[in-house]
């Protein structure tokens, strides 16, 4: 007789076992650790000290938070949002502005120029570099920055950084075109600084 | 480089579990976000319900029937409405459905409907609710409860008076203390001040003078001749009837019947000036011009009422 290979948990089932033994919560952190430390990256948290602090604080908010988690909600979208929100947080509490780096490397970069069908529309020259796209993205403002990463560099769909974002999803709509309109300006006007 | 990030992800993992451990940090309980999410649900609800009584007491003050007789006070229907709005209300309304979206949005789901679907029930509900409370004649009750309880509140009974009791400006509320019969009628009025003042009837109509001898709370048109001897010429006796709701016919049989006792006294002047042009003909004891016009063709509200005819 085949044996099949045990179903892993789904985000939510590790979610109700940690409720009952704090030791799934591991599996949690496991399965997060380096999704976060690169949206946090993204977001702005450049030195890797500053990362793993936030990544304590994170963590250990949505372990004392288990019970509030909606479960109409993705396990995902929810600790976003609190990556998100501790995030903005931890700027306001520094009083510090966002860092460069947001795209890693042309891997990132090529990725968001040809994987999403929607970034085709941004209108500026293919030939820019990440350096150049970290630099465009680092002048358009906030709100539409946080949907830009979500949707093109996170890959989130549009209810997902509506839960993130706390926005409706109409509004992530509005947000990623006028983003995408500004971003593709600030592209332009530094290709021709170079 | 790969063995160092390794190192920090089992940190990370063995830290959290080590200070949760240590700390005895444990998950804060279903109770507590239920009872944060009662708490802005019952604000929400606590708004729409507060923006629905304001609702109400707007409603009750605007549907009110005082604004059919809008030119005995004020010079057209605009001036009227600014004065007797109901301002606070409309503050208050406004202030609670601001509240009512704020707490709408901070619900667990709020946050996915637009601030115009979350602003457009808030108004709709409170104007349903507000409406309903309105026809149960909880606009007046509460209107008139915050008047006796609170001086500084002007509630609808308040403002009426102070709109009728101004007899610099032809205007008396009050009610009829004595009378005496003909052929020497004296008419004795008592306003809400407390002042006494003698009524010459002369103009009213028979169904004016039924109103007045009813001994009701009335409200007198006319105009004060005698200030310091308090001796007033009414021209016209309208009831003082508040709280009761009133149809949108009823309101307009009660404009209609003021503009025609009103426009009446122009009228009469009319029939008088030709009575008095075929006594001078006829060379016979004619009285002057003044008392053949008779005095209420001259008032404010007729001069008003003539002027929005034409």
């Amino acid at each position: 007789m085949e044996q099949h290979p045990p179903v892993p948990l789904s985000d939510e089932e590790v979610v109700i076992k940690t409720l009952v033994d704090k030791q799934f919560f591991g599996e949690i952190v496991d399965r997060y650790e380096a999704k976060l430390t690169r949206y946090i990256a993204r977001l702005g948290v450049r030195n890797t000290d500053d990362q793993l602090d936030l990544l304590q604080e994170i963590f250990l908010k949505v372990y004392k938070n288990l019970n509030g988690f909606d479960t109409s909600l993705q396990f995902s979208s929810w600790i976003y949002r609190i990556s998100h929100n501790e995030a903005v947080s931890w700027y306001r509490k520094k009083n510090v502005r966002p860092e460069g780096h947001l795209i890693a490397d042309s891997e990132e970069l090529l990725g968001f120029l040809s994987a999403k069908d929607e970034a085709a529309d941004i209108d500026f020259d293919k030939t820019v570099n990440a350096k150049q796209v970290n630099a465009a993205l680092l002048r358009i403002e906030d709100k539409y920055r946080q949907v830009l990463i979500l949707r093109f560099f996170e890959h989130k769909e549009y209810e997902e950084i509506s839960d993130i974002l706390k926005i409706p999803i109409g509004s992530v709509g509005t947000l990623l075109h006028r983003g995408k309109k500004q971003l593709g300006t600030e592209l332009n006007q530094e290709a021709l600084r170079i | 480089m790969e063995q160092h990030t390794k190192k920090t992800k089992n940190n990370l993992k063995a830290s959290l579990l080590k200070q949760i451990e240590q700390e005895k940090v444990v998950p804060r309980s279903r109770l507590f976000f239920r009872c944060q999410e009662c708490f802005v649900w019952t604000l929400w609800l606590l708004s729409v319900l507060v923006g629905a009584l304001a609702v109400a007491i707007s409603l009750f003050v605007v549907t009110h029937h005082q604004y059919a007789l809008y030119e005995a006070t004020h010079d057209n229907f605009l001036t009227f409405m600014v004065s007797v709005l109901p301002y606070l209300w409309i503050i208050i309304f406004a202030t609670m459905v601001g509240v009512a979206v704020y707490n709408m949005r901070h619900t667990k789901r709020g946050y996915r409907y637009s601030i115009v679907t979350i602003l457009a029930s808030s108004i709709v509900l409170s104007f349903a609710a507000g409406s309903t409370m309105q026809y149960f004649g909880l606009g007046y009750s509460l209107d008139s409860l915050f008047g006796k309880q609170m001086s500084m509140y002007m509630s609808q009974a308040k403002i009426e008076k102070q709109l009728w009791q101004a007899p610099h400006d032809g205007r008396l509320i009050g009610q009829q203390v004595l009378a005496t019969t003909a052929p020497t009628t004296t008419v004795i009025f008592q306003d809400s001040a407390g002042d006494r003042w003698v009524l010459n009837v002369s103009e009213l109509t028979s169904m004016d003078l039924y109103l007045l001898g009813s001994e009701q709370t009335v409200r007198l048109l006319g105009t004060a001749s005698d200030s310091t001897a308090k001796h007033f010429h009414a021209c016209g006796v309208f009831p003082w009837v508040l709280g009761q709701a009133m149809k949108a016919s009823e309101l307009s049989k009660e404009r209609q019947a003021f503009i025609s006792r009103v426009y009446d006294h122009k009228d009469r002047s009319k029939e008088r000036l030709a009575k008095l042009e075929l006594a001078v003909f006829e060379e016979t004891d004619e009285p002057s011009v003044e008392e053949a016009e008779g005095v209420c063709a001259h008032i404010a509200p007729v001069r008003r009422i003539e002027a929005s005819m034409h």
